[in-house]
This record gives C-alpha cells, sequence and structure tokens, in this order.
C-alpha cells in the first residue's frame, strides 16, 4: 500500500520528487491514526518553510495535529480541493490526497528520509512501543 | 433613603436601575427618548443574538444529512421572515420591560432628557412641550452609538453601521466588514451563513484582539473555513462608492476590497452630549466618558452614571451591575462595583465566553500560571451534538492553585463559562474545580478536564510522548 517512489518523514509525513518540486502529503498510517479528516489549515503559497518546522494543521474528529515539513522550501501550490473534500486524504493519501508543492531550497535534505522499506520498518518501531 | 429618582436612559442599565429602585419604595421616573430597553433590546445583544439563532438553524439544517435526516430539495431561507422573527422576539421583551414598569409603578416619560442639576430634569417630550421633572437624585444612562469616522460615507445603505445592520431587509451578495471586534465578528458569522462573501479588516493583528490569542485564533481558523476572509495588521485609508453601486475600500497594505456594502464596526462613542453635564457641572473624562468611581457617582452629589456612557466595560450585564450599585448608594447604601469578575460572551459560530485573566495578560503582569485545555472533540457529548471544534481553557496561579481565568470556544461557550466565574469569585482551585463532580455527558466535562489538565491529569487525554 505505501508507494516505494516517495520518501517518508519520521512524522509520517511524504514526499514525491520530481526536479526541484517536492509534492507533500501524509501517510496511510497518519490517516489512519487521524481518523475522520475535518479540516486540512493550509499555507499560503509563498510561505517558506524549514525542514521540521510546522507546514499545515489537520483537524480530524479525534485530534488536531501539526503536519511538519519533510523539507525546507517555499510553498508553490496548495490543494485546493481539499477546502471543500478534506475527507480526500483518507480515501487517497498518496494521490489525490495531496497537501502542497514545495519549491525544494536544500535538495540534500531527501537523504535524511526513509525509504518505504526503512518506513515500514520504523512503524513497526513505533507500534511495538 | 431617597424619595424620588429620575433615570435618564432606559438601556439595561437604566431599566434594571429603575425596578431596583422601585422595589424598595424608590419613586421613579425613566426618560426615554427612543424605545424602551435602549441598544440592547432594539440594536444590539438581543437583534444579534436572534439574527444568530436563524443562521445556525440554517447551518443545522445544511448539515442535516450529517445527522441522518433526510431533507427533500435545496435548504433555503427567506430573509423577510428573519427579519420578521427578529422583530417580535424584539417587541417581546420590550413590551416586557414596559409592563415591569407599569407593575412597579415606574413613570415612563418618552422623550429627550437633558440634566439641570441634582434635583431636575427637562424633558422635551415627543410633542415638543416641556416638562421638568424634581427628584432627589439622578442617574444618566444615556448608553452609546456606533463611533463614526469622517473616513466612512455613511449613506445607511452601502456604507451602515451595526444600527442598519439588524434592520437588512436583504443580504448583500459581499460585505467588508471594518473592525473584527465582538460587533463585526458576531455579524461576520450571520452574513456568511446567509450567503454572502466577507471580508473583514482589522487595525489589529488579530480578531477579537481582547480576548485570550488562543479563542482569537480558533476563531480565526473557523472564519477561514467558513471562507470568510480577513485582513489583519491593516488601516483603512479610503473608502469610496463608485457609481456601479461598489464600495471600493483601499486598505494600508495596498491591497483593495471591493464590496455591495461597507459595515463600520470600530467601536462605540458615548452619548454625552446635549444631556446637560457641563450646566449641571457633571465631568468627563479623558476620553469623553462621564468620569464617575466605584460608587457610580459623578463629580456632583446626587448625580450618578451608569453603563457604555461611564466607558468602563462596555456591556448589557456590567450596565445592569452597575445599576444595581448606583441605586443602593443613592438610597442611602454603600455599594462598590468590582470589575474583577465579568464573564462575557461572544456569539460567533462557535462562541466563545471568557472570564478573568488571558494567558498573555498573565505573562504580561508577570504571574506565574498553570494552563491547562481540553478540547470538545475529546468528548463523547460533543461527538454526539456533531459540535467538535474548540477547547476549554484553565488558567489558574501556579503557587495557590486558584483558578484566575477560564477562556471557552466551542458549541454553549457563553453559558459554560459561568462555572468558571464562580470559581474565580469564589477562590476555588483547579484541583477543586476538577475534583467537582460533572454529569456525564455533557459539554461542562470540558470544563473539569482543563482544570485537571493544569496538572496533567485530564482522563481523556493520551499519555504524553517522552
Ligand atoms: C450590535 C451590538 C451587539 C451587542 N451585543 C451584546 C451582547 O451580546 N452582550 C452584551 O452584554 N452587550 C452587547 N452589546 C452592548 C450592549 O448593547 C450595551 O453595553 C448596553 O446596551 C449598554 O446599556 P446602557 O443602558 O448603558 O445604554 P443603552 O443600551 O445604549 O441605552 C441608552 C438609552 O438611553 C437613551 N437616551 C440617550 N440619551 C437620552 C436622553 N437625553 N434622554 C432620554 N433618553 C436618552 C437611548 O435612546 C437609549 O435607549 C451589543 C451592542 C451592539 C451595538
Amino acid at each position: 500500500m505505501n508507494p516505494d517512489d516517495i520518501k517518508y518523514h519520521r512524522d509520517h509525513s511524504w514526499v514525491r520528487v520530481e526536479g526541484k518540486k517536492a509534492t507533500i502529503g501524509i501517510t496511510d498510517y497518519a490517516q489512519q491514526q487521524l481518523g475522520d479528516i475535518v479540516y486540512v489549515d493550509l499555507p499560503e503559497v509563498e510561505t517558506e518553510a524549514d525542514a521540521d518546522s510546522e507546514l499545515s494543521e489537520i483537524e480530524s474528529t479525534k485530534a488536531t495535529s501539526p503536519i511538519l515539513s519533510p523539507v525546507s522550501g517555499v510553498v508553490g501550490e496548495v490543494n485546493e480541493d481539499l477546502a471543500d473534500s478534506p475527507e480526500i486524504i483518507n480515501e487517497d493519501p498518496y494521490g489525490n490526497g495531496w497537501l502542497m508543492v514545495l519549491d525544494m531550497s536544500d535538495p540534500s535534505e531527501l537523504n535524511d528520509l526513509m525509504s518505504k522499506s526503512e518506513y515500514e520498518a520504523y512503524l513497526k518501531e513505533v507500534e511495538e512501543k | 433613603m431617597a424619595a424620588k429618582l429620575t433615570i435618564i436612559g432606559s438601556g439595561p442599565g437604566g431599566y434594571v436601575a429603575a425596578i431596583r429602585a422601585a422595589q424598595q419604595g424608590t419613586q421613579v421616573t425613566i426618560i426615554e427618548d427612543d424605545e424602551v430597553g435602549g441598544t440592547c433590546l432594539n440594536r444590539g445583544c438581543i437583534p444579534t443574538k436572534t439574527l444568530i439563532a436563524s443562521a445556525e438553524a440554517l447551518e443545522s439544517t445544511r448539515r442535516a444529512a450529517d445527522f441522518g435526516i433526510e431533507i427533500p430539495g435545496e435548504v433555503g431561507y427567506n430573509h423577510a421572515k428573519i427579519l420578521d422573527r427578529k422583530n417580535k422576539v424584539v417587541e417581546t421583551q420590550v413590551k416586557g420591560i414596559r409592563s415591569l414598569f407599569r407593575s412597579w409603578d415606574i413613570r415612563l416619560i418618552e422623550g429627550r432628557g437633558v440634566l439641570h442639576s441634582a434635583e431636575a430634569v427637562r424633558i422635551v417630550q415627543k410633542d415638543g412641550t416641556t416638562l421638568d421633572v424634581k427628584s432627589d437624585r439622578v442617574i444618566i444612562a444615556t448608553g452609546s452609538r456606533p463611533a463614526r469616522l469622517p473616513l466612512f460615507p455613511f449613506d445607511g445603505e452601502t456604507v451602515i453601521t451595526s444600527n442598519e445592520a439588524v434592520q437588512l431587509t436583504s443580504i448583500p451578495k459581499s460585505i467588508c466588514i471594518v473592525g473584527a471586534g465582538v460587533i463585526g465578528c458576531e455579524f461576520a458569522f450571520i452574513y456568511r451563513t446567509l450567503g454572502s462573501d466577507v471580508t473583514m479588516v482589522e487595525m489589529l493583528p488579530r480578531v477579537l484582539s481582547t480576548e485570550d490569542e488562543e479563542m482569537s485564533g480558533l476563531i480565526a481558523r473557523e472564519m477561514k473555513k467558513a471562507k470568510i476572509k480577513i485582513h489583519a495588521g491593516v488601516k483603512i485609508e479610503a473608502v469610496e462608492k463608485t457609481s456601479d453601486g461598489i464600495v471600493r475600500s483601499r486598505l494600508s497594505d495596498g491591497k483593495e476590497v471591493s464590496s455591495e456594502m461597507v459595515l463600520v464596526s470600530i467601536g462605540r462613542a458615548m452619548n454625552t452630549e446635549e444631556i446637560g453635564l457641563e450646566g449641571a457641572g457633571v465631568k468627563k473624562g479623558k476620553r469623553g466618558e462621564i468620569a464617575v468611581n466605584e460608587k457610580m457617582e459623578t463629580s456632583v452629589p446626587g448625580i450618578y452614571a451608569i453603563g457604555d456612557v461611564t466607558g468602563t466595560v462596555m456591556l448589557a450585564h456590567v450596565a445592569s451591575h452597575q445599576g444595581l450599585v448606583a441605586v443602593e448608594n443613592a438610597l442611602g447604601g454603600d455599594a462598590a462595583m468590582d470589575y474583577a469578575v465579568i464573564p462575557s460572551g461572544i456569539f460567533t459560530m462557535p462562541e466563545v465566553g471568557s472570564v478573568g485573566l488571558r494567558e498573555h495578560e498573565a505573562v504580561e503582569k508577570g504571574i506565574a500560571v498553570n494552563v491547562g485545555r481540553f478540547p470538545f472533540r475529546g468528548l463523547a457529548k460533543a461527538h454526539a451534538m456533531g459540535s467538535i471544534t474548540g477547547m476549554a481553557k484553565v488558567i489558574s496561579d501556579h503557587t495557590t492553585d486558584k483558578v484566575l481565568g477560564v477562556h471557552i470556544c466551542g458549541p454553549h461557550a457563553t453559558d459554560l463559562v459561568h462555572e468558571g466565574a464562580l470559581a474565580i469569585s469564589t477562590g476555588t482551585t483547579a484541583r477543586e474545580l476538577g475534583r467537582m463532580i460533572h454529569a456525564h455527558p455533557t459539554l461542562a466535562e470540558a470544563v473539569m478536564e482543563a482544570a485537571e489538565d493544569t496538572h496533567g491529569m485530564a482522563i481523556y487525554v493520551p499519555r504524553p510522548s517522552s
């Protein structure tokens, strides 16, 4: 279920890279943990974000959780469809449920992220704790 | 003990004072230039709350499907009927006050009162005749009106104040609300729910700037969800009516807002003009308010002032309480006004209720506090009701554990906050508040949990990750 063409952040966000553009979303695990998502507070285009800083906040019926940016960059585009249908994230976290696209300022940060197999091993650890 | 009392103005300050004095055997004359009940009943609290009730009914009907209710066809509203309902509610309340006056033998004179001295008030009646009323004591309760700046080309139709906003016969396609204080924010949610495209402009950096920052943040978030646009930290530089019926507002950051209507809610001006203050020697304060002490006495013995005209805390219940204090003193007692515990309600969607210390005030004043929070989404009752937005927040003294502030944003917040007011006024500790049994399942559990959370002991909160 977790794709292998993306990189994973330990705080359960993901990045799909095309050139300098990084599409960002939350993982299936995050979506399951949150439960029904009711709102996503997306930043404005041109907002600057540092890796590991708060990019967005997601409200679900269970909790309000910050989404940490997996890489540094400038917000180039946000997923406008989420304003009226935040549940897309629950339905398709790796596809139509993307959050935003960042123009990366330091692609070398991608090396700090996990591959699919590393992330899945990490999830096991998290679950066993 | 004063045998005769004259009160100028019959808002929540004046009418409460009149009834309390009459209950104690005083002969009361109350003078009203407009309609009994003042701003609160006719143009303020009650009309807005009635409009909000319609907006909320519309909103829950729109969400009916979430509750398994099927409504065939599209949900709509009839604005004329919403207005009718509002007018009926207001009328019933006004009649109620008038009949209370009759039952207590309070003499209501309709006309404009001008102070001559502590013993005499001259009234220009509706038919132009004058009448002098002699009494032992006078209470000034003339209230306030919307503040107007020359910057805004008011015409009562496209550029309006809250006075017209409660009377609109149709809802504008778009409206720019200047001033994101209590009044502006309440109207923003009303118009937005009724379908207007709403833009707010606020000079200060945040909406509801007098509230706890977290509560402002929650409301700003709800505005964003409702697609109410906010321009904060900017001023209006020019407002221009164009021939195509659109009003253009130019902002200090260079942006421009075009709207069908502009509602200016930037504060209140006190009604101190032409009421004879100078002649009687009643002194005004720096902001033009009638200066009073904590006994509600003005600079002239025998003349008291209460309510918005004193420029203290412009709330109906404060005006009423000041009325009680003034009457007690006018009748020979010794009462003082205490502003320490004043609950306040903001009827946004959802509501905000607050009392006591805000967290940023604790920081400014260097008070060491514990802060507890509890989100409504942690409560089963909130889920059952389908209203999970918001939180309760309890601020307590780090050393004594006494509750110093309670702030709630969420369903029924304006009612729930009174538990906080009682806690603060009785010196209750956060531990006591949290350990008091609260019925399950209720929204009040949020207050209990927030109180427990000041010690990290809320039950419905997962263990913090280490
Ligand atoms: C849109 C809006 C919403 C509000 N919502 C709330 C709310 O939800 N809760 C809350 O607590 N407060 C609310 N307020 C504030 C509240 O209305 C006021 O704090 C309250 O009305 C003040 O009462 P008052 O008796 O001092 O004056 P007023 O209510 O202003 O009454 C003064 C009266 O005096 C009369 N008068 C003035 N001069 C003379 C004269 N010379 N002779 C005879 N009569 C005279 C006026 O006609 C008026 O009727 C709201 C205000 C507005 C505008």
